[in-house]
């Protein structure tokens, strides 16, 4: 299964900045992110990355509470519709998604979604099923 | 030594006989004390013999003596003897006005080192013990009090003062240190130290009791500090102007803090009417000391609030149990009309693992209101990356305040080691109110 990074994280300038410095200190890549604020002034910064257990070891020692959060990534068609299949499959299902983004991978390969999903085994056995392309954790590492 | 008890026949002594043994301490304190300018000046005006002491009880006919009377008389007006026979002073920070200064002949550091080797024997530590002393030395009577009492005990001490974690550590493991003691405050800030290090101190280190105190804290501070190191935390209570440690320590019960009678008269008191307070119920600590000639002092207003626990404690000592320390009653605060005590807001951030250990209570003026604003850390260890948790970790620290102290706090959840860290005593409690 594939992990995504989740930093606790204060809605104050400076403090993307420092995380990006700890990770590119530690030789972890960014592929994509997104940042979920609340109205109480703090957020949580979600992260995939090519190295998800070092991210999380090097945010930790640089003070920032971090976790690993399970995540089902999907290719899919980079044309109109793929995503409102993806998301109808799941909600069928009564699958909850806390959280997804997304990034167009180069030139015709198509684009990938992140999804935080509850119950990510069971999303990713469903989605399977029904035709959808998932990415393995090393795949999607190495994108 | 290898019993039970430090000192057997006066910690178990007959409560009847511990009485008889007070009221003679009592009158030899009295006659003592009115050698002082001012405690002489003070009960000659009111005509006052030490024979006519009979019982303890008849404390309550002194009058009360505070901090102010303390500053007042800075800084030899409560001297029995002349300067040059003391060996030691210990005095307060004093940010406003005069300090508070407690001078110490040989037998007062004698005496008070022993009630410190007795409350560290009470507690379980003995002389085959490393004994480190995580606090500042100095001024504060954490510091040489700690250290005099674990050498009368025997026990191998570190002196190895206030912070720098790493080498705490590092001393710990290269000495086998297998009891500390530290503020309450401070232990945490360690404990992530050893996270960092990769360590455990149940793991890594000979730790098997910690000493805290100097600053109240609740029992689910205890819970949580024992968890964390997974050893015995023991709580103790002492005040500089009654020496500092050593006045009253928890016993392996670890339900309530004897406080030594046979050095202390202990009163509760009522602290608007004055009135004696029946067992159990709260009210303002009153210290009488009967073992200290170069600056006695009688019927002290501590300000601490706490309670006398009924009944005999299984341990088999006989000196009474007070409860831990609920605040001070000038550590109140009073905002949107409610008495809120720092201490009721951390037993709630306690009990929720979610939130680290330090904490701040901000009071401040936002357009004609009071706001009661709580930023609160949250602990690395316990975040998951899921956001509804987190709020819901806010929702309930609010309705569990508003609950408690009847005033809804606005709550900030701050990144890990987000509040300042003071070197001493933490600062639990920031007035930016506007004062009318």
């Amino acid at each position: 299964m594939a992990h995504q990074v989740s930093v606790f994280m204060e809605n104050k300038p400076g403090r993307l900045e420092r995380i990006t410095e700890i990770l590119s200190g530690g030789g972890v890549n960014i592929r994509a992110m997104t940042l979920a604020t609340s109205s109480g002034g703090w957020g949580v910064l979600n992260l995939l990355v090519d190295r998800p257990q070092q991210a999380k070891d090097a945010l930790t020692a640089g003070g920032f509470a971090a976790a690993l959060r399970e995540i089902v990534v999907v290719q899919m068609p980079d044309a109109p519709g793929s995503l409102g299949r993806i998301v109808g499959l799941l909600a069928k299902s009564g699958l909850n998604i806390e959280n997804a983004y997304g990034t167009v991978l180069r030139e015709g390969q198509g684009a990938i979604l992140v999804i935080d999903v509850d119950r990510t085994a069971e999303a990713g056995t469903l989605l399977r099923t029904s035709g959808v392309t998932t990415l393995e954790d090393d795949a999607v590492y190495r994108l | 030594m290898s019993g039970a008890y430090w000192q057997p026949e006066i910690e178990t002594m007959a409560p009847a006989a511990l009485r008889e043994l007070q009221a003679a301490r009592l009158r030899e304190t009295i006659a003592r004390a009115m050698q002082s300018p001012f405690y002489g000046e003070c009960y000659g005006r009111l005509g006052l013999a030490p024979e006519s002491i009979r019982t303890v009880d008849d404390v309550r006919r002194l009058p009360f003596t505070t901090k102010e009377d303390l500053r007042g008389h800075y800084p030899y007006g409560f001297l029995t003897v002349p300067p040059q026979e003391t060996v030691r002073l210990h005095c307060s920070s004093g940010t406003t006005g005069n300090p508070t200064v407690i001078f110490h002949d040989r037998h007062d550091l004698d005496s008070w080192a022993n009630l410190v080797a007795r409350s560290m024997y009470c507690a379980g530590v003995r002389d085959s013990d490393v004994f480190q002393n995580i606090c500042g030395y100095g001024l504060f009577t954490g510091g040489l009090g700690f250290q005099y009492g674990a050498e009368k005990l025997g026990a191998l001490t570190i002196p190895a003062g206030a912070g720098n974690s790493r080498r705490q550590i590092k001393l710990m493991q290269d000495f086998g240190t297998s009891a500390i003691h530290a503020i309450p405050s401070y232990l945490p800030r360690l404990f992530d130290e050893f996270q960092a290090l990769g360590l455990h101190p149940a793991e890594d280190t000979k730790l098997r009791i910690i000493l805290t105190g100097a600053e109240p804290h609740s029992e689910e501070t205890r819970q949580r500090l024992q968890e964390m190191f997974r050893c015995k935390v023991f709580n103790s209570f002492g005040l500089s102007e009654m020496n500092g440690p050593g006045v009253a320590f928890e016993c392996d019960c670890r339900n309530g803090l004897h406080l030594w009678e046979d050095c202390f008269i202990l009163e509760i008191v009522d602290p608007e009417t004055l009135e004696p307070m029946p067992d159990g119920e709260r009210g303002e600590l009153v210290l009488t000391t009967l073992d200290r000639r170069a600056m006695p002092i009688l019927r002290y207003r501590t300000r601490d609030l706490t309670s006398i626990l009924p009944g005999p404690c299984p341990c088999g000592r006989t000196h009474r149990r007070i409860d831990r320390i609920t605040g001070r009653s000038d550590d109140m605060f009073i905002v949107k009309g409610c008495n809120v005590f720092p201490i009721q807001v951390e037993k709630i951030l306690m009990k929720i693992p979610e939130i680290g250990s330090d904490w701040l209570i901000v009071l401040d003026t936002v357009g004609d209101n009071d706001e009661l604003l709580l930023k609160v850390e949250i602990s690395p260890a316990h975040f998951t990356g899921d956001m509804e948790a987190l709020e819901r970790v806010r929702r309930r620290i609010i309705h569990e305040v508003r609950d408690e102290v009847l005033v809804s706090p606005h709550v900030q959840l701050l990144e890990p080691g987000a509040l300042p860290k003071s070197e001493g005593k933490a600062q639990r409690v920031q007035d930016l109110r506007k004062k009318s």
